[in-house]
């Protein structure tokens, strides 16, 4: 098992930088000069030219790359031009808030989605299974922003069980939970969406395999049969879902933060989208291609834990 | 002891009742796409109102006799928005998606075709866009190079390029095998052609299927786009546009939220239905149900 | 197809007729199947692919799947109970305990998430009062009992790290844990290498000296029949057509599918010119004629053939040898 952690590790690696690379060119190729964002238009070009020195821009692109790899390596992702405090720290004040939201959505769609589709995949082409179809096909036909504004108007504005403007006191459980309620549900049941089918569907195909068959045939209780000889095999196919699911959550997690006025790093890419502040868009980036390449080993470690065929390969 | 002889009566008509009802959900799907784009086409003549004809006295008014889903913030009717939005809708997604299929099939096919280092570099390039959700993708394009329908339609087409090219290139694959081991390295432009040939009609379903869930996408990413502020600019209608106008609204007037979210729920809905319902009967598994 | 005396009796299969749904309508793909197993009596069921004797074994186990599958009628007598009429949790108690199946395609047959070991104990743990690491032991002896090389250290290895040939070991270890009264071998040999058969085949002869356990194996190969059967059962688009002792089929093949079978068997000694092919092919199961479902490539057949389907009679000269013939084989006696 250490080998195949190793291993997936390593291959995690030239991926990583990858990416990086892509995200360094991409904020490069942008129309637009910082310079002119940061002083205005009617600076002078001496001003200009400074600030182009300041922030690397009149380096020759091999040394901006070198310097570029070294700060992410480090740790420094610069400063705002927006607000001129660092990058890492903007991050920092709000990441809690997305990682609770991140988390809370995954517990909900795992722990709602994957029993309902066991059961779908069970009651066959009985009614369950047509209504629990029909309503994941309803759920996933929802853009996120979409299920969210209904979801406000709904319990927030006619039943005022949620506050309408979330303001979430990091010392005060209660108003946090309260504040995470209605977004953490909005995710979550898309993501059920998702789970339930490929959990139905993927179940489906392991009861018509044939060590299905063979562990009937020893006499081994139908529900047994499920739990412990089915279910490992159906998770397979479930576990590379939820790893595609985690970019799809992104973005919606950016929609659900917008509608809920929530803070987290949805908002901070929009704003930095919207001001043209590209040292927090590199910065974001960089965290995002880290998030990706983690969630890419989370997802193979979980492949290992599951199929034993994997980690000996 | 014999046996009774089996009737012959398999029943054209039974054969019919079972194709039906398996196609019932790809048939409700289609149906509600095709009337979707009818009325964007149709929108110009169906509309009973300009779009962007503004009446301050009408301002966030509930539904009435002239105007059957209210106005908006800025008097314009609903209803006929709501035509329009479509047609932006529909041009969006079916711009992108027939590049995508167009472009990701020759890609596919070409380093299914030519194998060896070209394939695997292209794979390599086809998975760095798959690992950028669409959303991400949009934002990304749209604020390097401005909200116009054509970035919109370049960022949609960016992600959607690579499932088709996949699509394409395993059949590539296969045949390439098959038919040309013993000409060796036959080049030449006629063998493509063939090739080509030979592909189409084994992918057609899975183009199919992923054709219908990618304008679903489509149309999703355009809205989100628009309902962030980075779609197309105002006064434009676009569902996303009016659901963000609605959501600033929303205290005041909710229907201006709610229409535009149930235009977009029900092409979605009939899209995935559609994809759904095609999957099922081109899978020889689910077949015998 | 009368018995001396029921306790002499393994198995006694009584008109079996199994249905599967087609485009809406049920269409017997096992019809009226009857035949009785002694114990310790090898039977084989013979036949080419479709004819039903998958479906026979299935039906026997309680595993015809529900989606489109039936039992329509009949009786499966074990010990006096008929299997067909028990609740699917009586039915959990029988499966692995009294009767055990083996299947064809050992590559599929075990689960790829499971260690071995377990899945050799798990009838154990069902079947028997045996404690988890009492059953641990008895699955050890088991797999050292069909041959498996180094079974203490490979006992917790997974099947994809053991050969086809091995994994089939695993299923018969499997099949055997609780000491079944009959097995059911379906084609067990047919995905194997020829040597690797042989083994298996060998393998089982010997378990079923040690433990006077009757088996149903179900195969096309009849020269695997020559050589491990007591008696054979042939099948024909879900009838049984012959039913005799071993050597008196090979002797004497009265039905002419038998015969015709028989015939199309390449040999060493004959010229590859000789190869007799049956002509014809075998019905759909959507469109059975009225008679005799042979007769279309009969040889033999009469007007009589085509109108009505004859019983499984006894021969006038010998009363254990059955055909279902209306030429050959009159109506004599009562097929059971």
């Amino acid at each position: 098992m250490l080998t195949y952690i190793v291993k997936r590790l390593l291959v995690g690696v030239p991926t990583l930088l990858a990416v990086l690379t892509v995200v360094f060119f991409f904020v490069r190729i942008a129309p637009g000069d910082p310079a002119f964002i940061i002083l205005g238009d009617q600076a002078s070009p001496q001003a200009l030219a400074a600030v182009r020195h300041d922030l690397g821009l009149d380096q020759p692109m091999l040394a901006q790359y070198a310097d570029f790899m070294a700060m992410v390596l480090r740790g420094d992702l610069g400063n705002s031009l927006v607000t001129h405090q660092s990058v890492w720290g903007e991050v920092a004040k709000v990441l809690p808030y997305t990682i609770e939201l991140t988390l809370t959505a995954l517990a909900i769609g795992t722990v709602l989605g994957l029993p309902l589709g066991v059961l779908a995949a069970r009651r066959r082409n009985e009614f369950i299974d047509y209504a629990a179809r029909f309503l994941s096909l309803l759920g996933l036909s929802f853009p996120a922003f979409v299920s969210a504004i209904l979801l406000l108007l709904a319990f927030a504005i006619e039943l005022r069980w949620f506050p309408v403007i979330s303001e979430a006191r990091a010392n005060d459980p209660m108003s946090r939970l309260s504040a995470l309620a209605l977004p953490a549900v909005n995710l979550g049941l898309i993501m059920v969406a998702y789970v339930m089918r490929v959990a139905r569907s993927s179940m489906l195909g392991v009861l018509g395999e044939d060590y299905i068959r063979t562990a009937r045939s020893k006499g081994v209780p139908a529900g047994i049969v499920v739990w412990r000889h089915a279910l490992r095999n159906a998770l397979i196919p479930v576990v590379t879902v939820v790893g595609l699911y985690l970019g799809v959550l992104i973005g919606n997690s950016v929609l659900t933060e917008i509608v809920f006025n929530r803070p987290g790093l949805g908002k901070l890419i929009v704003n930095a989208l919207n001001q043209r502040d590209y040292t927090m868009l590199e910065g974001l980036m960089v965290i995002y291609a880290f998030f990706i390449v983690i969630a890419n080993l989370l997802t193979d470690l979980t492949y290992g834990m599951v199929d034993p065929r994997v980690k000996h390969q | 002891m014999t046996v009774a002889p089996a009737t012959r009566e398999t029943g054209a008509l039974a054969r019919f009742g079972t194709a039906l009802r398996r196609h019932k959900m790809a048939s409700l799907g289609g149906g509600i796409v095709v009337l979707a784009a009818l009325s964007a086409i149709f929108a110009p003549w169906l509309s009973p109102h300009d779009p962007l004809e503004q009446d301050v006295l009408l301002r966030l008014a509930g539904p009435s006799a002239d105007f059957p889903l209210g106005n908006d913030s800025f008097g314009r009717d609903i209803l006929s928005r709501i035509l329009w939005g479509g047609r932006v809708s529909l041009y969006v997604s079916t711009a992108s998606v027939l590049i995508a299929i167009v472009l990701g099939g020759a890609i596919g096919i070409l380093a299914g075709y030519v194998g060896g280092l070209f394939d695997r570099i292209v794979m390599a390039a086809m998975d760095v866009l798959l690992s950028f959700p669409t959303l991400v993708m949009g934002l990304l394009v749209v604020a390097m190079l401005g909200p116009t329908v054509g970035n919109l339609i370049l960022a949609i087409t960016l992600t959607a390029v690579a499932p088709f090219a996949r699509i394409a290139r395993a059949p590539t694959l296969t045949i390439k095998e098959r038919d040309f081991i013993e000409a060796g390295r036959a080049l030449g432009f006629s063998n493509l052609r063939i090739m080509i040939v030979h592909i189409l009609p084994n992918v057609i379903d899975e183009i199919l299927v992923m054709a219908s869930l990618w304008l679903a996408t489509a149309i999703r990413t355009e809205a989100s786009l628009s309902f962030i502020g980075l779609g197309v600019r105002p006064p434009t209608a676009t569902w996303g546009g009016m659901i963000r106008e609605g959501f600033e609204n929303i205290l005041d007037q909710p229907l201006l939220a709610i229409f535009p979210s149930i235009a977009i729920l029900v092409v979605m809905f009939g899209l995935n239905m559609l994809g759904d319902g095609l999957r099922d009967t081109s899978d020889p598994r689910l077949r015998h149900e | 197809m009368s018995d001396a005396s029921g306790r002499e009796l393994a198995l006694d299969v009584r008109g079996l007729t199994t249905e599967f749904r087609i485009n809406g309508r049920w269409y017997p793909a096992v019809r009226d199947v009857s035949f009785a197993l002694k114990r310790n009596e090898t039977l084989a069921l013979v036949g080419e692919s479709g004819c039903g004797k998958s479906i026979t074994a299935l039906s026997i186990m309680g595993l015809v799947p529900k989606a489109n599958g039936r039992v329509a009628a009949g009786q499966v007598l074990l010990d006096g109970r008929n299997l067909l009429a028990l609740s699917e949790q009586q039915m959990e108690k029988i499966r692995g305990g009294a009767i055990a199946m083996i299947f064809q395609e050992p590559m599929t047959s075990l689960n790829p998430v499971l260690p071995i070991g377990f899945q050799v104990a798990e009838a154990l743990r069902y079947h028997t009062d045996l404690s988890e690491s009492e059953a641990k032991a008895r699955a050890l002896e088991l797999l050292q009992h069909v041959k498996i090389p180094s079974a203490a250290r490979r006992i917790t290895d997974y099947p994809h790290q053991f050969s086809g040939g091995m994994r089939q070991r695993v299923m018969i270890a499997i099949a055997l844990a609780c000491n079944p009264r009959v097995i059911l071998a379906d084609e067990p040999t047919t995905a194997l290498d020829v040597t690797i058969q042989a083994q298996v085949l060998a393998l089982l002869a010997e378990l079923k000296a040690e433990t006077g356990l009757a088996m149903i194996f179900i195969t096309h190969n009849l020269g695997v029949v020559a050589s491990i059967a007591d008696r054979v059962a042939v099948m024909y688009a879900g009838d049984i057509v012959e039913l005799a002792e071993v050597g008196e089929l090979f002797r004497r093949p009265t039905h002419p599918y038998t015969e015709a079978l028989l015939a199309s068997i390449p040999r060493v000694d004959r010229d590859a010119g000789d190869l007799k092919p049956i002509p014809g092919q075998v019905p759909p199961i959507t469109a059975m004629p009225a008679g005799c479902r042979y007769a279309d490539r009969c040889p033999l057949r009469e007007p009589r053939c085509t109108q009505e389907s004859p019983p499984l009679s006894p021969l006038a000269d010998s009363a254990e040898h059955f055909a279902r013939c209306w030429v050959r084989a009159g109506t004599g006696g009562s097929a059971a």
